[in-house]
């Protein structure tokens, strides 16, 4: 029996980015759900997390959702230039055909899922889009091909939720993303002989 | 014949710890602990804003955020000498607890259980003998016949898929694998519960901090956490109801199957009391403040050598001068510019970077030494010097811990082991459930007295200053050294936990906690080294921080190399 649209819609969403913004290029998936947030609004079923590199602490947030989305940088094979960006479902990532790789925290991901299947509180549907790093040496940068495709990153992540019927549209007025991490700012630090 | 076997890597996540044993005889004659990845997070510290380091601080490790944030928040005071409110040390040693309660509940059953527990002998197991045997010692409700039915189920469709995923690396049907398929449910379906405790565990941390994780609470001076017992915006005495009912569910999953599951397990695996002592000298940090002006604390720090509790040196607070000129890191074996040791505020990282030498320099982590000797951290430092210290609450969970096991004798002598560390983790945890609710109470009674400040402003001197900031976290004693010039560091090492248990060697030549722990070891069968992973695991291995790296393609499958 053909599911009612109603019944289809996901109630219990959650964006997801992974990834140490420590690590160059690996800190794609907090900029990505940090763009995400800032140009477009959801309903309150949607949570956004940026939740770096929490390896198998990652299974607390996947559980019993009805949707994932994670944004990450991929090993996607030497045929990919850095900066491509794709889109891929639960059985790319746990299936040993694809080449497929989530950078530093495949393992987590797989054995969280796996955990949450034995329980009965594996997502419903999980995707990620991905990138294709060009370098995730340390430090807080990010290459310039990297940060051009975390905007389109970002309207990735609300097509794949508006496709799936979820409240989500953009800002009438965007929010100027938090790159904390990348900005270099030098505020005066307060001295002891200032007033503060 | 000896036998060279490389296990690499060691950890089941945050992976990067490479360990080389020599087995003669079925027991391990030599052992090499190496990191094998560098980042050099200090680098990134230097220059910015003190105000600003712990935001940087808690992305070193992607599991222990929270810890790093409040070693470099309480560096940056200790500098300044700022002090911080009550409420502010109330509310971080609240979500100091709940982390460190997620963590250990996530250590025991996730990352290490299985090395004891052998999943592929569940189908066999009787679920109504196995909920009688779990009644006898536990009276926690998920131990019913019909649970434990449910949980059999989902392990016979595991092992009959033949695909057993994420437990195909396990070391099933091991000699060494001793238990009957009955306690092999018990801990599984344990294991599986779990994961709802750790989302509580969570949820403790995601109210105080704002997030989880990655707190965003925290400032120099204090937390920014607004408190207003009347206003719905705030801190209210709605939140503090929702944190209540979250630790009054999280103490009896703690209590009643985490430490009477421990205990059941040395129990079972008491020779297990007699393998894996290696360093004993012991260092723990006191934490959990109890005053605003930090100088009473809920856990005693300490310093014990040679195994030896009377030899207790107690560390009252963080002013203590002692520590501050004791630590010292050596890179004679490690991968970094020079020989010898340096004092963390005048600590380098210049990588230097020569291949696994193991008479030369052979690991990205540096030794730490205290007055020049390797030390061991973690719960068991805890519980050693808790008890040298006559702490109440140790000894009644460490006596609690006794009874359990009897008639095994577990003297804190037994407790300097490979099982030892296991059992010292959930007397530890036990111990801190108990002082979540007086720490909420504490919380509760200031905020209801009418003190709702959380903040202390910083201000920075013109001159430069230097501070250290401690924490006791899960793996043991954290601490961060900063330098500060003119409220930016000018230099900024951490002394991590894993960095004192997975030191390689000195100046002298003398190994550190992991390495020497190994020796005499057994190993039935050099293929599949299962006891070295025990006792490797027993310290709760997490190099992401100690090694400050991150392996940028990831690699899925443990090697085992026999030479």
């Amino acid at each position: 029996m053909r599911p009612s649209e109603a019944q289809r819609i996901p109630r219990s969403v959650c964006v997801i980015g992974l990834g140490n913004v420590l690590m160059g290029d690996d800190g794609f998936g907090s900029l990505a759900v940090e763009k995400f947030r800032c140009q477009y609004e959801c309903g309150a079923n949607v949570e956004i997390l940026d939740l770096g590199t929490p390896g198998l602490d990652l299974a607390p947030y996947l559980y019993g959702k009805d949707l994932v989305i994670i944004a990450d940088a991929v090993d996607a094979g030497e045929e990919h230039k850095p900066g491509t960006l794709s889109t891929y479902c639960e059985s790319d990532i746990l299936t040993r055909r694809a080449p497929l790789r989530l950078t530093a925290h495949d393992p987590g991901l797989r054995e969280s899922l796996a955990q949450l299947r034995l329980v009965g509180h594996i997502p419903f549907e999980l995707l990620i889009v991905g990138v294709v790093p060009e370098s995730c040496a340390f430090g807080t940068v990010i290459s310039p091909c990297v940060l051009n495709s975390s905007s389109a990153a970002a309207d990735r992540l609300a097509s794949l939720l508006m496709e799936r019927g979820i409240d989500c549209k953009p800002r009438r007025t965007p929010v100027p993303p938090n790159l904390w991490w990348l900005s270099d700012r030098r505020s005066p630090v307060p001295q002891a002989n200032q007033s503060v | 014949m000896t036998k060279r076997i490389i296990i690499d890597p060691v950890t089941r996540i945050e992976g990067h710890l490479r360990i080389d044993v020599e087995v003669d005889n079925g027991s391990v004659q030599n052992a090499w602990a190496s990191c094998t990845m560098w980042r050099g997070l200090e680098k990134i510290l230097k220059g910015r804003d003190a105000r600003e380091g712990w935001l940087f601080a808690q992305r070193f490790c992607g599991v222990c955020t929270t810890v790093h944030a409040m070693a470099s928040v309480r560096a940056v005071e200790d500098a300044l000498q700022l002090e911080i409110p009550a409420n502010a040390q109330y509310i971080r040693n609240l979500i100091l607890i709940a982390h460190a309660l997620h963590d250990h509940i996530v250590h025991f059953y996730h990352l290490s259980v299985l090395d004891w527990v052998d999943i592929t002998t569940i189908p066999k197991a009787e679920p109504a003998r196995a909920a009688s045997i779990a009644d006898g010692v536990s009276t926690w409700p998920g131990n019913s016949r019909r649970e434990l039915e449910a949980v059999q189920q989902k392990v016979k469709g595991l092992v009959a898929s033949g695909q057993l995923g994420i437990f195909s690396h396990g070391y099933w049907g091991h000699p060494a694998m001793r238990l009957s398929p009955e306690m092999n449910l018990i801990l599984f379906a344990h294991y599986l519960q779990a994961l709802e405790f750790q989302r509580q565990a969570n949820q403790v941390v995601g109210i105080l901090g704002g997030k989880t994780p990655h707190i965003q609470n925290l400032a120099v001076g204090g937390v920014m956490n607004a408190i207003n017992i009347n206003s719905l915006a705030t801190f209210n005495m709605d939140r503090l109801g929702t944190l209540q009912s979250l630790l009054q569910s999280l103490i009896p999953f703690v209590q009643q199957a985490y430490f009477a599951d421990a205990c059941l397990l040395a129990a079972s695996y008491p020779e297990w009391l007699q393998y894996g002592r290696g360093v004993a000298n012991y260092l723990a940090v006191p934490d959990l403040p109890l005053d605003a002006k930090a100088t009473k604390f809920d856990l005693p720090g300490g310093v014990i050598m040679n195994g030896n509790l009377a030899s207790l040196r107690s560390i009252q607070d963080w002013r203590d001068r002692p520590i501050r000129v004791a630590v010292a890191e050596d890179v004679t074996h490690a991968w970094y510019e020079g020989n010898g040791a340096q004092q963390p505020w005048k600590g380098k990282t210049d990588p230097h970077y020569t291949d696994f030498q193991a008479n030369g320099k052979y690991s990205w982590v540096k030794a730490p030494r205290y007055d020049g000797m390797p030390m061991q951290v973690g719960p068991l430092a805890n519980i050693l010097v808790g008890y040298a210290s006559g702490h109440a609450l140790t000894h009644k969970w460490m006596g609690a811990a006794q009874k359990r096991i009897s008639p095994v004798r577990v003297t804190p002598e037994d407790l300097q082991s490979t099982m030892g560390r296991y059992l010292a983790r959930a007397i530890r945890s036990a111990m801190l459930s108990d002082l979540a609710l007086q720490h909420w109470q504490l919380l509760a009674d200031n905020i209801l007295k009418g003190d709702d400040t959380t903040y202390n402003p910083p201000q920075f001197p013109a001159y430069d200053c230097e501070g250290v900031g401690m924490h006791e976290a899960p793996r043991g004693s954290l601490s961060h050294w900063v330098v500060i010039d003119k409220g930016v560091f000018s230099n900024y090492q951490a002394v991590v936990p894993t960095t004192w248990n997975a030191s390689p060697r000195d100046e002298r030549g003398v190994a550190g906690p992991y390495e020497s722990s190994l020796l005499a070891n057994p190993v039935a069968d050099p293929e599949k080294p299962l006891e070295v992973l025990r006792t490797v695991h027993s310290f709760d291995p997490c190099m992401a921080c100690a090694c400050h790296t991150l392996d940028a393609t990831g690699r899925e499958i443990a090697q085992v190399k026999v030479l």
